[in-house]
């Protein structure tokens, strides 16, 4: 059996998971905010150190088995939430117009507060590939097909993609957990908001934000856990047919403004921010 | 990936999962392994009907209708099924996933290399802006709708 050959792989995984659930949740204080290490970031950052190309402790081809297994236990968590929505269907469907009206957030978001900063750093049409959408896969698929995966909008998402991989998790899990700790969001609103449409970086913020607010444990994985689903699903048709044409106008009216094209009218080198 | 392969890897997942639900959550371990049993089998159902259903929809979408559907007021089972999984702790079944996920992250760590440290910066706006926009909209709607 293939899955037995690649035994280092899981022994590595099975090792890393019982380091990490024997440490278990700790927070440190950080001005007014806490920021919240569950063991689930651990287990990245250590699996990282391990998978190190430079150590040679694994293959590419067992990091790339390692990519399988990851998509296949993504659908466990997929199915958790799921049951765990299930007996509060009704109380979902109340906060119905809340859920979807958020989602606008999830989709505008990600262009409101990246674009302007990709075109102030000096991006070019990259910015648009990398702001359209949180850029997890099904993202990708819609600016290969629009553009190809060799443009400047391919090298966009691409970039923010692989960001995403190796550290969106634990990002999104730190920033959860601080904003939840600084009391100003309802955890409600903030397990909604957590549903940023990538199962890892939903499961650190979600995580991080039920570790703040215990007390309300079942409700904020139910809310957290609709809001993905519903980023996921509508995500695939809202970023092709709403987010992506109204990211490259925004591109095209900000960049002469704010952008290379701003510095290139007031006589700078364009290549200097390059 | 064939049928075995794929139950063969959600069952070494599966005692990774269990084992670490354990050490970190104290659940005991015989009712978390049926709990686990249950997901998986939904996951298996939801994955055949996206294979064999001839309707273009993501395989997300099935396997959380069939989750969702199994603990709703219709399902027979839904009180066993809320009861064995509620012993599979959430968290308990993202560290393996995330060990996963970093374990495979070696890959990926020559192309972020050759990234500019402003495609980075702009990364972490992108997480910040979708996960704070979205939380800010949900705070005002379920405040206008009396919700908190």
């Amino acid at each position: 059996m293939k899955v037995l050959q690649d035994w280092k792989i899981h022994l590595g995984a099975l090792i890393i998971v019982v380091i990490c659930e024997m440490i278990g949740t700790r927070k440190v204080q950080m001005g007014p905010g806490v920021l919240l290490f569950l063991p689930m970031l651990y287990a990245m950052i250590l699996g990282g150190i391990i998978s190190w190309p430079r150590l040679k402790l694994i293959s590419l081809k067992e990091m790339n088995v390692a990519t399988t297994v990851l998509t296949l236990t993504t659908f466990m968590l997929v199915a958790k939430l799921g049951v765990i929505i299930g007996p509060s269907l009704a109380k979902v469907a109340q906060s119905g117009l809340a859920l979807s009206m958020q989602e606008l957030g999830h989709f505008f978001g990600t262009v409101i507060l990246g674009l302007p900063l990709a075109l102030l750093l000096g991006l070019g049409r990259e910015s648009i590939g990398a702001t359209f959408s949180i850029d997890r896969e099904p993202n990708i698929a819609i600016i290969a097909e629009k553009y190809g995966l060799d443009s400047p909008e391919g090298r966009g998402v691409m970039s923010v993609y692989i960001c995403g991989t190796l550290f969106g998790a634990v990002w999104v899990g730190l920033l959860a957990g601080y904003l939840a700790a600084l009391n100003i969001f309802h955890p409600y609103a903030l397990a909604m908001g957590a549903g940023v449409g990538s199962g890892s970086m939903m499961a650190a913020a979600s995580g991080a934000i039920k570790a703040v607010f215990p007390e309300y444990g079942t409700d904020i994985l139910m809310y957290a856990g609709a809001s993905n689903l519903l980023t996921t699903i509508i995500g695939i048709y809202f970023c092709l047919f709403v987010s992506l044409p109204i990211t490259e106008k925004l591109y095209n009216i900000l960049s002469p403004i704010i952008g290379r094209g701003a510095r290139k009218t007031e006589g700078g080198n364009v290549n200097e921010v390059d | 990936m064939k049928w075995t392969e794929t139950v063969l890897v959600f069952i070494v997942t599966g005692i990774i999962t269990v084992i670490g639900n354990t050490i970190g959550y104290h659940h005991p371990l015989s009712e978390a392994a049926i709990g686990y049993l249950m997901l998986l089998a939904v996951v298996l159902l939801g994955m055949a009907i996206s294979k064999y259903v001839p309707l273009k929809l993501p395989m997300v979408f099935w396997i959380s209708l069939l989750a969702l559907l199994s603990t709703s007021a219709i399902s027979p089972w839904a009180k066993t099924i809320s009861y064995y999984t509620g012993k599979l702790d959430f968290t308990a079944i993202c560290t393996p996933i995330l060990a996963y996920a970093g374990l495979a992250a070696g890959k990926d760590l020559a192309m972020f290399k050759q990234m500019s440290w402003r495609i980075v910066v702009v990364a972490l706006a992108v997480y910040t802006g979708t996960f704070v926009l979205a939380t800010v909209v949900a705070q005002v709607m379920l405040r206008i709708e009396g919700l908190i």
